[in-house]
């Protein structure tokens, strides 16, 4: 059947959805379609688990959403660095979080790539159809630069590997010539690495922050 | 003020979305950490105002998603094909769905740069070789705003139908759908634009 039941589902869903935010909220919609004014950029993980604007409880137009595997900033990468032109550049967004989470399938490949392990027991019970990267990949070019990190950091264990992953993409960030540029210009921007742990649901602050004085030693 | 008011707002909205999930369904966090069965892909904008599971009441663990300018996907960009490759191939999912919408600043932007000539140059900014096909897109037919917006969910449908991982998975038997979606910020509604395609549609002029 063309359309199961998931794709009516979802578009259902839609429909009540909408309809309870006009009853609660009349003309959101309306002003919605004026313009966007998010103050946040979010860097996450495509991983269906972390959804920003449902665990951050956000109506629509709080975040402006960038999702990949793993959470990536690659240097070279147009994709990312159009979402940092636009966010930075056009919508002036002042804060850039960077957001890892625990069970991250793409940091257990590259740990396991990087230890020469079968990635097999990290997703024993995850459900996923095949436990390893093909090699000549987009995947397996994508996950390389987690990979070296994950090389570099031997004695780290998996979800430390996620952590340092987090700083790694900070680092990414601040060094784009977007954000470079913008500091450049006196631009209110800073960039921030957050964990999201599955476990709790709860999002953490890693204190890791960069602001155009440099990295900030405390937050909050 | 470096930590202002907008992210401490997040952080104590998680806290008490997190203590009203454990409550209602004490069991959701622990689920989750043991791993992940999405049966949809989302394939959509950056734009804040379509947040995916907001927009169809989804839970943690129902839509895997990539997000970008105008949601595209490039052949040549390894950030999508990552996404559509374990997607597919690592998790399984049923259905890819790519989902513009209207007041899509990537595609406005495209189409006022298509009323003029094209540059000689190529663009030289990120954002600009981003959005190079769109325009290109824009430029081919004489279409409104709005018209671009639905040209480029059919583009893009018909991009992730030619990359080799849905040509493979459809080679293997998988059962496995290409979507093309509206989203419309004024009513808050998704529209399906009714293109569609799935395993043994063979060529198909979307």
């Amino acid at each position: 059947m063309l359309h199961d039941h998931i794709i009516a589902q979802l578009l259902a869903q839609n429909k009540e959805w909408a309809q309870v935010v006009e009853n609660t909220d009349p003309g959101f919609f309306e002003r919605s379609a004026q313009g966007q004014e998010p103050k946040v950029l979010w860097i996450g993980c495509s991983d269906s688990r972390v959804p920003e604007s449902v665990i951050t409880a956000s109506m629509p137009g709080v975040i402006f959403t960038h999702r990949n595997i793993a959470n990536q900033c690659h240097h070279a990468d147009d994709n990312i660095n159009s979402v940092l032109e636009y966010a930075v550049g056009t919508l002036k967004i002042p804060h850039i979080v960077v957001v890892g989470h625990s069970k991250c399938g793409g940091v257990a490949h590259a740990w396991a790539t990087a230890h020469d392990e079968h990635p097999h027991r990290f997703f024993a019970n995850w459900g996923d159809l095949i436990p390893f990267v093909k090699a000549g990949s987009a995947l397996e070019r994508w996950l390389a630069p987690l990979t070296a990190i994950a090389r570099a950091q031997p004695d780290l264990s998996v979800e430390e590997l996620g952590i340092a992953n987090v700083r790694a993409q900070v680092l990414g960030v601040i060094k784009s010539k977007v954000v470079k540029k913008a500091w450049e210009e006196d631009q209110e921007l800073w960039i921030h690495g957050w964990e999201y742990d599955l476990a709790t649901g709860h999002l953490r602050d890693l204190g890791i922050a960069f602001g155009p004085e440099g990295e900030v030693a405390e937050t909050v | 003020m470096f930590y202002d008011h907008v992210l401490a707002s997040l952080l104590a909205n998680n806290k008490q979305w997190a203590a009203d999930v454990q409550k209602a369904e004490p069991g959701f966090f622990e689920q989750c950490t043991k791993g992940q069965a999405p049966k949809v892909l989302w394939i959509g904008c950056a734009d804040s105002r379509v947040p995916e599971s907001v927009v169809t009441a989804s839970r943690p663990g129902d839509i895997f998603v990539h997000r970008n300018i105008a949601n595209q996907i490039h052949p040549d960009d390894d950030s999508a094909l990552a996404v559509l490759t374990y997607a597919v191939e690592h998790l399984g999912v049923t259905h890819v769905v790519i989902v513009g919408h209207t007041q899509c600043g990537g595609a406005a932007a495209c189409h006022a740069a298509a009323q003029s000539p094209p540059s000689p140059s190529a663009p030289d900014t990120p954002l600009g070789r981003w959005l190079a096909p769109l325009t290109d897109l824009a430029r081919e037919g004489k279409m409104g705003p709005e018209e671009l917006v639905e040209a480029n969910v059919r583009a893009q449908v018909r991009n992730v139908v030619e990359t080799a991982v849905m040509q493979g998975a459809w080679e293997k038997g998988r059962d496995v759908w290409v979507h093309g979606w509206v989203y419309e910020i004024e009513k808050g509604e998704l529209r399906d634009l009714g293109v569609s395609v799935g395993r043994g549609d063979g060529e198909v002029v979307v």
